[in-house]
């Protein structure tokens, strides 16, 4: 297609979308109304995982022996675990690595530890196990064992996270699904107003020769502006809730940290923007396809 | 220039709109179609246009075999002829200007092109002063220029009229007929469909007369009826 096609075809579009004004705010609005609840649950989803890749980061299985155990104990457990036939591979670390890794996690507020040396950390054991379902009779194993202060089995949470996460992902999928399907019906009916009230010029253009293409970019346009228009509204929507309820939430649950709107906010416009130009151009050719036939 | 070979048309309704017609438009024609309502002369032209497909037999139009044309191939093909209907069909929120360049805008012609070529095809329907008109600012027979006017700016070598006087006075139609023979002289094939019996008669063109989805005449320098008046011995 040629430069000035395009031109035509742009500003045709933007003269179109402003032409009925009223109708393409209405297809506006719907559009901005379906990208904030989308964008609410996209938000939620990625907020939960946030707050739970802690959990994931952790081993899933780690005995962690008294402070106060001797090597003669500390030896009897290595070797013990290292021939347990449920136990796949572990990894021990000993006071100074956890001394590091707990100066790592208190991050800023490691003065707490000034003074103290490593003596006081743990040594520890990370263990995978061949077979989950041995982790009942692997922990009470050790719990028992001499020497050992604790065992800290994480996998169930973790499943158990897994299992609502993927629940939420599926659900908002489905959501985000209908709400897509439902906004293409409301701007293929928004369009098709207009194509409506212009079916006569397009008999016209196809009279003289004008090819599919050149009838159906300008509403492709008209879909795309109202998409995109819908979408930018929908993300200051968006930002005005996270900003208000973010603070809120804060207040009220101290343990959840919430990821930041700067972090969330470039992929939110982008997701928006394009799902708000699809959806606007694809209810553009819906709408218009019937009268092409000519 | 336009050729139907054994044409025969049926609408799904089992209508036959046409039976088994035949005939062919030589270059630099000016062709009369002719015939009362309903009796195949629109099924012709819209054959012509491709807006529909024969049942049977074979139509040729500019050199196209239409019955092989791809319908991406319509728009090409269709931009080499010109249509004039007998509502105009204008684009009423552009001026006369406009409707006239976009014709031209759709082939995507260089704008210099259009800034020549739409002023010439205006002077030749006498419409430059009217320019910036927008169509229901014209009287019917200047928005009939307009639509010749649309038609000729792509330089067709067919042009195809539907009644375009059905919808104006005696004097203004034979105005607009006359300006349409001019357009003829200058090469241009025409094929006019019709019912105004003293504008054919008066000009004494190819006359192709139908009734009932069958030619019933087909001559040089005919007239609206056959002279023998066949047509009443058989009623």
């Amino acid at each position: 297609m040629k430069l000035r096609t395009a031109k035509f075809v742009v500003k045709e579009g933007f003269v179109n979308t402003y032409r009925n004004v009223l109708m393409s705010l209405a297809s506006m609005g719907i559009v901005a109304a379906s990208l904030v609840i989308l964008g609410f649950f996209w938000i939620i989803t990625v907020n939960i995982k946030y707050n739970t890749q802690f959990l994931k980061d952790q081993p899933e299985m780690q005995i962690f022996c008294n402070p106060e155990m001797d090597g003669h104990q500390l030896g009897m457990l290595e070797w013990t675990i290292g021939r347990d036939k449920r136990i796949k591979e572990y990894e021990k670390v000993d006071k100074k690595q956890a001394f590091e890794k707990a100066k790592e996690m208190l991050g800023d507020d490691k003065d707490v530890l000034e003074g103290l040396d490593e003596s006081f950390m743990p040594v520890s054991f990370i263990i995978k196990l061949n077979n989950s379902a041995d982790y009942g009779e692997v922990v009470e194993k050790y719990k028992n064992y001499p020497g050992v202060d604790s065992v800290r089995y994480s996998k169930k949470a973790i499943d158990y996270i897994n299992r609502i996460l993927r629940g939420l992902q599926i659900g908002s999928s489905l959501l985000i699904a209908i709400l897509v399907v439902i906004a293409v019906f409301i701007i293929a009916n928004t369009i098709k107003l207009t194509v409506f009230a212009r079916r006569k010029e397009i008999s016209i253009m196809k009279y003289i020769g004008a090819t599919d293409w050149f009838i159906r970019l300008p509403f492709i346009v008209e879909g795309i502006i109202i998409g995109l228009i819908g979408a930018f509204v929908s993300f200051l929507a968006l930002f005005i809730i996270y900003k208000l309820g973010g603070g809120w939430v804060q207040n009220d649950f101290i343990m959840v940290k919430l990821v930041g709107m700067k972090d969330v906010a470039f992929q939110l416009i982008m997701v928006s923007c394009l799902l708000g130009s699809l959806v606007g151009a694809s209810g553009s050719i819906i709408s218009i396809r019937k009268y092409l036939r000519v | 220039m336009v050729e139907f070979k054994t044409v025969v048309k049926k609408y799904s309704n089992g209508t036959v709109a046409l039976n088994n017609v035949s005939f062919n438009i030589k270059k630099g024609d000016f062709t009369f179609l002719v015939g009362p309502s309903g009796s195949g002369k629109s099924t012709i032209l819209k054959l012509i246009l491709k807006e529909e497909e024969p049942t049977e037999g074979s139509v040729f139009v500019n050199g196209y075999d239409l019955s092989v044309l791809k319908r991406k191939e319509i728009p090409c093909f269709r931009r080499s002829l010109g249509v004039v209907f007998q509502d105009f069909r204008l684009l009423p929120n552009k001026t006369v200007y406009e409707n006239v360049e976009f014709a031209m805008q759709i082939t995507e012609a260089l704008p210099k092109e259009i800034r020549r070529q739409v002023p010439m095809a205006l002077a030749l329907v006498g419409l430059s002063r009217k320019a910036n008109a927008y169509p229901n600012q014209l009287s019917g027979g200047e928005q009939q220029r307009v639509a010749i006017a649309r038609a000729l700016v792509n330089n067709p070598s067919l042009i195809i009229a539907d009644e375009p006087t059905g919808n104006l006075d005696p004097e203004t139609s034979w105005e607009i007929m006359k300006l349409i023979q001019e357009v003829n002289m200058r090469g241009t094939t025409v094929i006019v469909a019709t019912h105004e019996k003293s504008i054919v008669d008066k000009m004494q063109k190819h006359v192709i007369a139908i009734e009932r989805g069958e030619i019933i005449r087909d001559q040089e320098k005919g007239q609206y009826e056959n002279e023998v008046k066949d047509s009443k011995i058989c009623c």
